[in-house]
């Protein structure tokens, strides 16, 4: 009885997770696609343009795709940033108005951005934030602060602040402290923290657009074109080029980081 | 510690949203409308297409949520269940975080579309004899494909939130239900279902919130009409008469709105959780 239920159930999740990768197959062959008409099951020929054309300096497309990795890179070390010390702060210590805080620190998760955005962008412009780098940095920041500071939050309330308390006692000043102890203990937190920061800023279309007016052209602004124009085998390789960065960048984060502060899990048990 | 967060915060997003609430009320010194009013709320709200607007948004949120929580619970009690567990759990975590929405609508559009792989396979075993005898599921009053394309993103998200939960729950439970003589099925529904609800609940929330309140799915694959209000915001915003400014504010404001009643939720079903642990 108990066999033929996991049986059951094992299906399931195959189907479950075929119907789910399957897409991703699809999209892989279509971006090596040269023609393929309906209602072939395989593509009659293959080719090479999209890649090509995404190569090609005059799309300015591998400057966009730079432009953006930039970008989120920017916003990943300034989200870390000013998120370590307002994690900690809400995972260690009691203060007045912790609640609120907390609840305005979740909110941009949830209210929607294209109402936050297009109230700001007047004020952005008035400011000269609008159309630039900075501007569009600093928007960004508002959708990863929420995820950021969750994890490290988490974090913070599984290591406690002994071990910090250990090296004040020892003598180490707040900073050799922080370097020292807190950043190890802390790795594995950011090395997830900044991988979600990375892929969400990454990702992002219309706060982009809106804010960078046209001027701050990332990846996605360049993919979104073909997606709409339903340019299949165009939009299909800019969305594989699209994923394969965002997985070198995470290595690349996760490298980083580990490169700094080798010790990983010495006291973080995971 | 809490300061430069919070200057962010403060100063773009709340900033922000007052700004969009000054010029909802028709406050709007850029062009000289300087009067506060109710006038603008009225004419939205009382609006044909606003509403048949905010009922499309609430519609595809609703239903695209309540599917991706049912089927991601399914998934993580089946990833539980069925014990070959190499590694698949990680990549279906990994799958759908690093695939951004204007993916998932490429997704939708090369597998659904009346010339995707879906037709050309029901046309090759002989089920339809012409393109034109698919439905055509994008870009319908129906929504299906942005429904589809959300499922997409968000079946996986529920699975891990709900599968990290499972996975530490303590077996003696389910155990000590078997030998009481219950059923695999109670055993889902009396023991395991009540733990895992509150993180259910706050995940349907997060992702309910979210497909309410974005732009480029309903944008991609949405029918021209209704629109969703995110997508209808955007054009009254752009309108190049500024004194349809304000128009464009009160759904915002709306959608902010709607947003907070989720966020009140939201909390509350954390202290849900926090009961549930002690």
């Amino acid at each position: 009885m108990r066999e033929n239920h996991s049986k059951i159930f094992s299906i399931i999740m195959y189907l479950m997770i075929f119907i789910l990768v399957f897409p991703l197959f699809i999209l892989i062959i279509w971006s090596f696609a040269k023609s393929w008409p309906w209602p072939d099951l395989f593509p009659k020929e293959f080719g090479l343009r999209g890649i090509k054309y995404f190569l090609d300096p005059t799309s300015k497309s591998l400057s966009a795709l730079l432009c953006s990795v930039f970008l989120s890179m920017t916003v990943t070390v300034i989200t870390l940033i000013i998120t370590i010390p307002a994690a900690k702060a809400l995972a260690l210590y009691e203060f007045k108005g912790k609640k609120i805080v907390e609840f305005l620190i979740l909110a941009p998760l949830i209210v929607s951005p294209v109402a936050v955005a297009m109230g700001i962008h007047l004020s952005f412009i008035r400011l000269g934030l609008a159309n630039t780098f900075i501007g569009v940095v600093l928007v960004h920041l508002l959708p990863c602060i929420p995820y950021s500071v969750r994890i490290l939050k988490n974090v913070f309330e599984v290591t406690g602040e002994a071990m910090e308390m250990q090296a004040r006692v020892l003598g180490a000043s707040p900073f050799q402290t922080f370097i020292n102890v807190t950043l190890p203990i802390i790795t594995p937190g950011l090395v997830s923290a900044g991988s979600l920061v990375f892929i969400v800023s990454f990702s992002q279309y219309f706060l982009t657009f809106l804010i960078g007016g046209g001027r701050i052209v990332t990846f996605p602004m360049h993919m979104f074109p073909f997606v709409q124009s339903g340019d299949r085998m165009m939009a299909s390789v800019y969305s594989v080029v699209f994923i394969i960065t965002t997985l070198i960048c995470l290595q690349i984060i996760e490298k980083l980081v580990k490169r700094y502060y080798k010790s990983g899990n010495y006291f973080f048990i995971n | 510690m809490l300061i430069p967060v919070m200057t962010v915060i403060v100063g773009i997003f709340l900033v922000g949203l007052f700004m969009a609430f000054m010029q909802s009320l028709g406050y709007f010194k850029a062009i000289g409308l300087t009067e506060i009013t109710l006038k603008y709320y009225k004419e939205v709200l009382t609006s044909q297409g606003f509403l048949a607007s905010l009922g499309f948004s609430l519609y595809i949120s609703i239903i695209s949520s309540v599917i991706a929580v049912i089927l991601g619970v399914l998934l993580a009690y089946s990833i539980l269940i069925s014990n070959r567990r190499n590694g698949i759990e990680e990549m279906i975590y990994k799958l759908p975080i690093v695939v951004p929405h204007i993916v998932a609508a490429l997704l939708v559009y090369n597998i659904l579309s009346q010339s995707g792989i879906l037709p050309r396979l029901l046309y090759s075993i002989g089920i339809i004899e012409d393109q034109s005898q698919f439905p055509s599921l994008l870009y319908d009053k129906k929504g299906i494909g942005i429904i589809i394309a959300y499922l997409w993103k968000e079946i996986p998200f529920v699975a891990m939130v709900v599968y990290t939960i499972l996975s530490n729950i303590n077996d003696k439970l389910s155990d000590v239900a078997h030998n009481l003589g219950a059923n695999n099925r109670q055993v889902f529904f009396h023991v395991l279902l009540p733990l895992i609800m509150p993180s259910v609940f706050s995940a349907f929330i997060i992702i309910f919130a979210f497909s309410f309140g974005a732009y480029e799915l309903p944008f991609l694959l949405g029918p021209t009409t209704p629109k969703a209000l995110p997508v209808k915001a955007y054009i009254e915003y752009t309108n190049p008469n500024l004194a349809n400014r304000p128009y464009a504010m009160v759904i915002n404001i709306i959608l902010t709105f709607v947003s907070l009643i989720l966020v009140w939720l939201y909390n509350k079903s954390f202290e849900l959780i926090s009961k549930y642990d002690r």
